[in-house]
């Protein structure tokens, strides 16, 4: 009951915006050419899906393409910049600093040395979405508790050991903070991109076309579809982030989780899977 | 102290900086002994705590177990502290392998028998929990079993009751002496409560001011097994008065 109406409540509160969009656009009367009602952007895009399909693939290829790449590289920075201060003294100043030019600037001379294909692209959506990974990673593993550590050298505990069983599982929830801001920037990057010059059209491309040409019901089914494909990065994010952080969720661990964890093969008895009760007292 | 010392802490001087935590800090502990160690704050009790279980290297002095020179190196103990330090995303199970996870790997039996201590003491129904999902008497219980489980005969516990309410730590404390007589093992209790102090232990040893040493240890000639008798006992009361006395500069 409680979990229809998790996934209930943000369905219907989308639904009430385009029905309030779909409203005003009726009582003030505002002309097609404008603002088009959302039922005319919808068309726009049934109408012309043969083309849009295939854009749609290209901008969810450089999005998703960017999104992994950038979180890999900034994950990676992060923990070689915790374990060796210096390598963050010397990489983090250079960081921020690149994160003060803009987007935009920085497409033209990508353009420029790497050409009208993918591979731009893909580049300005991993710069967008590395940075909050490289923070927040950063801010994770700095998190550890230092009692924690120092426990783990009290019993002799192998570096790479503490490494992947206590430091590495602190960066997730903040990673995937990141992850999930990085899901809506990612498609911003990709179009962005797609502006600045292509010769392999996406939604981006459609978007200027059409809009040069006044179709703006067009304009509006290619925001739709850009949207959609933010939501649904968002949306995988918080599903990956639920399987990957059971313990933020659940009370007990899942039984392939439990084996994983103990690294063993042991059967042991069942509980059943018990929904959280934060606080529980004794028995 | 039967026989040979398990524990022996040899003149132990630390300094950090300008500041002497510890000024020839000697004990001896011996095998499946129990010695509480009280002092007033700042005395430097987590520092010998550091220096025993090798985190920290004495300017002077030694660390010896079972006769071995162990100054500055570490593997060698149990350690708890008043902080659970349970790893959030591991369960009951996993946090009391967490010895294992973290050296050698954890194998079968290592599960068995983190499963059988678990359930021996109260956690049968818990074994695959989380720890946020546990109350605090429970999390320090699953601490002190992941200390047992590291399988060193010397235990330096670190005020771990500290955080608990009266009533769970009393609970505790007679489940910590349970153990003690059933699993045999030498344990170092860092305390600022007397009464838990003298309850639990064979002998208090009793700090001085920084720089830190050990001014004084009392036996405890109060017969086991220990219960809530004892805790107003004549026996038991006179001992207080003479660790407050000591603790407090007073003539005892």
């Amino acid at each position: 009951m409680r979990r229809a109406a998790r996934v209930l409540v943000p369905v219907v509160a989308v639904a009430g915006v385009f029905l309030l969009w779909d409203l005003a656009i009726r009582v003030l009367d505002v002309k097609p050419y404008l603002i088009p009602s959302p039922g005319t952007a919808l068309r726009a895009i049934r109408d012309d899906w043969d083309v849009l399909a295939g854009l749609t693939w290209t901008t969810v290829t450089e999005t998703v393409l960017g999104f992994v790449a950038g979180a890999v590289v900034g994950f990676v920075l992060a923990v070689l910049m915790s374990r060796w201060s210096v390598v963050q003294r010397v990489v983090y100043p250079v960081l921020i600093a690149s994160q003060a030019i803009p987007v935009v600037a920085i497409a033209a001379p990508l353009v420029i040395v790497f050409g009208f294909g993918l591979t731009p692209k893909v580049l300005i959506v991993a710069f967008i979405v590395f940075f909050p990974v490289v923070v927040n990673v950063l801010d994770g593993l700095a998190s550890v508790d230092r009692d924690l550590l120092n426990l783990a050298r009290i019993m002799d505990g192998h570096p790479f050991r503490v490494f992947r069983s206590i430091e590495l599982p602190a960066t997730l929830t903040p990673l995937f903070s990141a992850l999930k801001l990085g899901a809506t920037y990612a498609v911003t990057g990709a179009v962005l991109g797609e502006w600045t010059a292509s010769l392999t059209p996406g939604l981006g491309n459609y978007l200027l076309v059409q809009n040069s040409r006044l179709n703006t019901p067009a304009v509006y089914g290619a925001v739709l579809l850009l949207a959609a494909i933010g939501v649904t990065g968002f949306l995988v994010m918080v599903g990956l982030e639920r399987l990957a952080t059971p313990w933020r969720v659940r009370s007990t661990a899942r039984r392939w989780r439990r084996r994983a964890e103990a690294g063993s093969s042991l059967p042991g008895p069942v509980s059943e899977d018990v929904p959280v009760t934060h606080g529980e007292g004794e028995r | 102290m039967a026989g040979r010392a398990k524990l022996v802490v040899e003149d132990v001087t630390c300094r950090f900086g300008e500041t002497v935590a510890l000024a020839n800090a000697s004990i001896e502990v011996g095998a499946r002994e129990f010695v509480s160690i009280v002092g007033p704050s700042g005395c430097g009790k987590s520092t010998l705590f550091n220096v025993v279980s090798g985190l920290v290297r004495p300017n002077a002095g030694r660390v010896l177990i079972d006769g071995r020179d162990v100054t500055g190196s570490t593997g060698h103990v149990g350690y708890m502290l008043q902080k659970d330090l349970l790893v959030p995303w591991r369960t009951v199970v996993g946090n009391i392998v967490l010895g294992a996870a973290l050296t050698r790997g954890v194998s079968d039996r290592d599960v068995r028998e983190a499963r059988a201590l678990a359930a021996r003491y109260g956690l049968a129904g818990f074994l695959d929990h989380y720890p946020h999902a546990l109350s605090g008497g429970m999390r320090q219980r699953v601490a002190l079993m992941r200390t047992l489980a590291v399988h060193q005969d010397v235990l330096l516990l670190d005020e771990p009751f500290g955080a608990l309410d009266s009533q769970t730590r009393l609970e505790m404390q007679r489940w910590l002496l349970e153990i003690w007589s059933e699993l045999e093992r030498t344990v170092l209790f860092v305390t600022h409560d007397v009464d838990e102090a003298v309850f639990l232990a064979d002998r208090v040893a009793v700090m001085s001011p920084r720089p830190g040493r050990i001014a004084a240890e009392i036996p405890v000639r109060v017969p086991r097994p220990r219960d809530l008798e004892t805790l107003t006992s004549p026996g038991f009361m006179e001992l207080k008065r003479r660790v407050l006395g000591l603790l407090y500069g007073e003539a005892a």
